[in-house]
């Protein structure tokens, strides 16, 4: 995320999870409609221009309902295409990449309403086809909303950014307290700010490389078929997890808890002049709980400690963290995200329905077959209203 | 796109394929249809009976138990609906709604740009479980509905036992079946989770008849209840009254039973001890006492079991007396493969799955009467669960389970 950092590798495998796992939302809380109906309704098809000079000729006599393009680009360039509602700059389908001379089919369904298509070559400015009107409603009609600009996002972007900046002092405090009590011996201290000096970093955020190998070497898992015991590459939380939690000598956690302190001030100063990408924010929002969902809810990180739960709740306070810049930006285009902060408020109490009055997590081994579906319920509800987000924060150009 | 239709008898009529072990071989006496799948590109939805029960048995299937997250009866109602409306549009295909750029695709794609029906349906089914004390169901429980015992020979283990809703997805293709899971579990998500799941296979006639199961037997070869509206009447659709509730009427007891299959042993046993467990030739099918698949197997001339043994599975399970016959079940069960057991021995099996108008007229009946028999050696039954079949969708307003909540 910050750019001065390296790039996560995990981003590609990502996007195509977080793909497969995105949705209309939950029914229930959205009161969506459904992906598809068996009845058919009204439908025309149109082979449309998308050039500079012929943008959105083609498109005529249009009937309200679903239109189907054959959109060709007879430019010279890769173009973009938004099919636009005129007097409210809604995008209603929006064409990426189209590669000079390509032709690709797309749908929408259109109700009453003057639209029309925008093409936007790159480094050129936007060219507007004609004015087409659509007298009539249509069942099921493709929700429009404004695209979502890079200056939307850079406040956002700067806001997030400063709320992690805020938090890294935290971080490393927490770390120098935990090295400090490994280093004189006092290890029942040195568990208690170990679980709250991995749930400070569990709340910023750095879900699928967002801090580069900085994120390997603080937060990073051992290797395929090591344990974090075991793996000697290994550095950070996971390792001195692995040590601390089975018992291991002061004199054998030191290094690499001194190791783990250099690291997040390392954190700290490299992420005092880098900036959040603003493509980032929204992805943020949902990848975070993907990544508690895929490596917290199955255990895998646990390297000891048995505070997958306590991390999971990091995450919630994180993904509530992330979502809180993009409100503005939400709020007119996200018909849910009343029932998205709802759907996090109650995850959140389930999870902490796991943690004893006195602040001890239970270990996720432990639950009930009920509390585990209950869990993984409100988790999976949450992540279907949380990836919508991600699409409608997708950095678009201004038309 | 063009949905050819059939009509609801008409896929009866054709029905004669499923297979038993553990259950019933139910054949009746002039029993001589052959089983003939026709891949319709669409069953219809509606009608007073679910689809998956009378419909001819597609090639795939997936049996999933889902326990209900969902708190109180509104919520239930919203999960009843959405699954009811997920299913209406699955089932006869159509193209997904556009998002434009609101959200991420409505549709997984694993069916291209336009979802095609392919033979889809959709059987949802309650278990006893969902009628206690959450949902306030508890005085509308069908009379009959109750945990799945553990019979003798079983070795059930609970995790992949029982559940709140059963969905028996159905086509005539693996990735039409998937995406239909996708697809439901999507929409419903938070609403329910997925407890247990099981997929299988029907083979194709080899090389005429009833298909085979995985010991190599033609299993199943005739289903009486599906051959006609009266036997239908008389087996498999419940009835209001007799301590039922009237909500019940259409819908049907659903047993599924999956059981794993010890194929290495069988594999080990001789022909002859294999059709004597049996009762049924291997090669044709047909029942000891005679020549062809579809022949009945006479008992009554072979009194003292000195052809086909008075042990013999087909003769446990379907004795051919009057009082059997009311004890038929519409078997419509499936092969499955589950890979490779912790000794190295291929895990693989059958999803046992039929529907009855009465559990303990039929399938409890049936499976007591089967206790100890040979073939127990080689089976052992350990998942699965007994659940209710709901009534049709009667309409474009109607929707799975509404006379229960009502």
């Amino acid at each position: 995320m910050p750019n001065s950092l390296p790039g996560g590798e995990r981003i590609a495998y990502v996007w195509r999870v977080a793909a497969v796992l995105a949705t209309v939302g939950l029914a229930a809380a959205l009161g969506a409609l459904a992906p598809h109906d068996a009845d058919h309704h009204a439908s025309a098809a149109y082979a449309v221009s998308a050039g500079a000079d012929d943008c959105g000729e083609g498109w005529s006599t249009p009937i309200a309902g679903r239109q189907t393009f054959t959109l060709k680009n007879t430019g010279v360039a890769g173009t973009e295409v938004y099919l636009q509602g005129v007097a409210s700059g809604a995008v209603y389908l929006d064409v990426e990449s189209l590669g000079a001379g390509a032709a690709r089919n797309e749908s929408v369904t259109l109700g009453r309403g003057t639209f029309r298509f925008v093409c936007l070559a790159a480094d050129t400015d936007p060219s507007y086809g004609p004015r087409v009107t659509i007298a009539g409603a249509a069942q099921h009609a493709t929700p429009g909303i404004r695209p979502v600009t890079r200056n939307d996002l850079i406040p956002a972007a700067k806001a997030y950014g400063s709320w992690i900046r805020s938090r890294l002092p935290v971080l490393v405090s927490d770390v120098a307290r935990l090295n400090s009590d490994v280093a004189s011996g006092r290890l029942g201290a040195a568990k208690r700010d170990w679980l709250a000096a991995h749930a400070e970093y569990e709340t910023l955020g750095a879900a699928y490389g967002a801090f580069g190998s900085l994120d390997t070497a603080i937060n990073g898992m051992p290797s395929s078929e090591r344990s974090a015991a075991h793996d000697t590459r290994l550095t950070g939380f996971h390792k001195v997890e692995a040590l601390l939690f089975d018992g291991a000598l002061p004199v054998v956690i030191t290094a690499p808890t001194r190791r783990l302190l250099a690291d997040v001030t390392r954190l700290k100063t490299a992420f005092a002049d880098a900036r959040v990408d603003p493509l980032d924010v929204g992805r943020r929002a949902h990848e975070i709980l993907e990544n508690a969902l895929q490596f917290e809810l199955t255990g895998e990180t646990d390297a000891g400690s048995h505070s997958s739960l306590a991390t999971l709740d990091a995450n919630l306070i994180g993904t509530v963290h992330a979502l809180q810049p993009l409100r503005a930006i939400l709020f007119s285009r996200y018909p849910a995200l009343a029932a998205t902060d709802a759907a996090i408020g109650r995850t959140r109490a389930v999870v902490r329905s796991f943690r004893s009055a006195s602040g001890v997590w239970r270990p996720l081994g432990s639950l009930s077959r009920t509390e585990r579906e209950q869990l993984d319920a409100a988790v999976d509800g949450t992540l279907e209203l949380l990836a919508p987000i991600a699409a409608i924060c997708d950095v678009r150009r201004q038309a | 796109m063009s949905l050819k239709r059939r009509d609801f008898l008409g896929g009866m009529i054709v029905t004669g394929a499923t297979a038993p072990i553990g259950a019933a071989i139910a054949t009746v006496a002039s029993a001589t249809a052959q089983p003939a799948v026709v891949a319709d590109a669409a069953f219809p939805f509606h009608g007073a009976h679910q689809q998956g029960i009378a419909t001819p048995i597609q090639r795939n299937a997936t049996f999933v138990a889902f326990d209900v997250t969902a708190s109180g009866r509104a919520e239930l109602e919203t999960l009843l609906r959405t699954i009811t409306q997920r299913a209406r549009s699955l089932t006869s295909g159509g193209r997904p709604h556009d998002v434009g750029i609101t959200a991420p695709p409505a549709d997984s794609g694993v069916l291209g740009p336009e979802i095609v029906a392919d033979g889809l349906t959709v059987t949802v089914s309650v278990g006893a479980s969902l009628f206690d004390e959450r949902f306030g169901l508890g005085a509308v429980k069908p009379a009959r509905l109750r945990t799945m015992e553990a019979f003798d020979d079983d070795a059930l283990d609970r995790a992949v036992c029982d559940g709140d809703i059963l969905v028996q997805l159905c086509a005539h293709h693996e990735d039409t079946v998937l995406h239909a899971l996708r697809d439901i579990t999507r929409c419903t998500r938070g609403l329910m989770q997925v407890r247990w799941r099981r997929d299988g296979f029907h083979s194709p006639a080899r090389p005429s008849g009833t298909p085979r199961n995985l010991f190599g037997f033609k299993d199943g070869t005739a289903n009486p209840a599906a051959q006609t509206r009266d036997g239908m009447r008389r087996l498999v659709w419940t009835e209001a009254g007799a301590g039922e509730p009237a909500w019940v009427a259409g819908g049907s007891y659903h047993v599924v039973r999956v059981i794993r299959m010890l194929v290495e042993f069988w594999d080990r046993v001789s022909m002859h001890e294999q059709e004597n467990m049996i009762g049924r030739r291997r090669d044709t099918g047909a029942p000891l006492t005679r020549t062809n698949e579809f022949d009945d197997p006479r008992y009554q001339d072979d009194p003292t079991g000195d052809v086909i043994q008075l042990d013999a599975h087909i003769r446990l399970a379907n004795p051919r007396t009057s009082e059997s016959i009311s004890q038929q079940m519409l078997r419509r069960p499936y092969n499955y493969d589950g890979g490779v057991d912790v000794n190295g021995n291929l895990e693989m099996g059958l999803i046992f799955a039929c529907f009855q108008q009465d559990l303990e007229r039929q399938f409890v009946a049936v499976q007591k009467r089967l206790a100890g028999e040979p073939m127990t050696d080689y089976v052992s039954p350990f998942g699965g669960g007994y659940y209710f079949a709901l009534p049709g969708v009667r309409d474009a307003t109607d929707w799975l389970g509404s006379g229960m909540l009502s």
